[in-house]
């Protein structure tokens, strides 16, 4: 009785720990869209935090940023030229001009177009 | 001398803007370190810029360095932290010139030019070149490279523990779509 109690506990403790280890392994992908934003900006000023080299503490957060959609592409959209956020499937149901509401991982800065940029992004609302 | 500042920058701006210029914000570059029999080494950035100067062949790259995926999240999370240092160098740039680049030679099938320039990872710029191919379909010009890239050329330390399962040479390959 005893040993099989033993045996018992020894197995659990393996299972629990091989389980543990796959875990923190293999473990899950940041969701973006659940993710709560830590702040909430306009494109300009954004962009504006990054040219004055003040953005540095925002890279790798999730972040809303609001504007007017200047540049439509497949998977992709650009903000008052000013903000580029990339999506991870086709955007649809935007238009040029709209005034949208996204969240997305801001990843830095992008000296070469002056545009910060945005992945895994998704759209709040849109008008 | 903040007047004179703003004014080269006009300036520079200027001859930028007039120069003919073939852009895509939405490069791909991958690149895969791999061992066989140990997990795929693979990472893919689809957000990567680069500007074409088809005057002059003048080519500039640049990939943020956060915006590489992996399949898995703990890779992705140490490339980032321990090896690309990403926080304190979030950009990759490459800065260079096409040799003997004529724009009016680019046709719909695939021509190889030579990439000059000096590429900057992980805060380290080094010399580079590679060879590219270059077409032109409908108005937008495809240009494609492969090449091979040392970590330790560029001060990015691979611990031993983890030596054999990532290659000592990575393989990276650049695909863009550029339009004006």
């Amino acid at each position: 009785m005893k040993k099989k109690i033993v045996f018992l506990i020894v197995m659990l403790v393996l299972v629990a720990g091989t389980y543990t280890g796959y875990k923190y392994l293999y473990k899950d992908h940041r969701d973006i869209t659940k993710e709560v934003a830590v702040m909430e900006t306009t494109a300009a000023g954004l962009q504006e935090q990054f040219q004055n080299n003040a953005a540095d503490a925002l890279l790798n957060k999730t972040l809303t940023v609001t504007g007017v959609v200047t540049q439509i592409e497949s998977r992709s959209i650009t903000i008052e030229d000013k903000v580029h956020c990339s999506f991870e499937s086709a955007v649809t149901g935007v238009a040029v001009g709209d005034q949208v509401n996204l969240k997305g991982r801001c990843i830095g800065y992008d000296d070469l177009f002056e545009i910060v940029k945005l992945d895994q992004s998704t759209l709040i609302y849109t008008e | 001398m903040k007047l004179t500042f703003f004014m080269t920058i006009c300036l520079i701006a200027s001859t930028i803007c007039s120069a003919q210029k073939y852009s895509s914000k939405t490069g791909t570059i991958d690149f895969e370190a791999s061992v066989p029999s140990f997990e795929e080494v693979k990472a893919v950035n689809e957000n990567v810029s680069a500007i074409l100067n088809t005057d002059n062949g003048e080519f500039a790259s640049l990939a943020l360095v956060k915006g590489f995926r992996f399949k898995v999240a703990l890779m992705e999370e140490h490339f980032n932290e321990n090896y690309i240092e990403s926080s304190q160098f979030p950009k990759a740039i490459f800065k260079g010139k096409l040799e003997d680049f004529n724009f009016s030679e680019v046709s719909e099938n695939d021509a190889e030019y030579m990439l000059k320039g000096t590429m900057t990872i992980h805060g380290v710029t080094e010399p580079f070149e590679t060879s590219v191919k270059i077409k032109k379909v409908n108005g937008v010009i495809e240009l494609q490279t492969e090449f091979e890239l040392k970590p330790e050329k560029f001060n990015i330390k691979i611990p031993k523990i983890v030596s054999n399962k990532i290659a000592n040479e990575v393989f990276v390959r650049a695909i863009y779509s550029l339009s004006n």
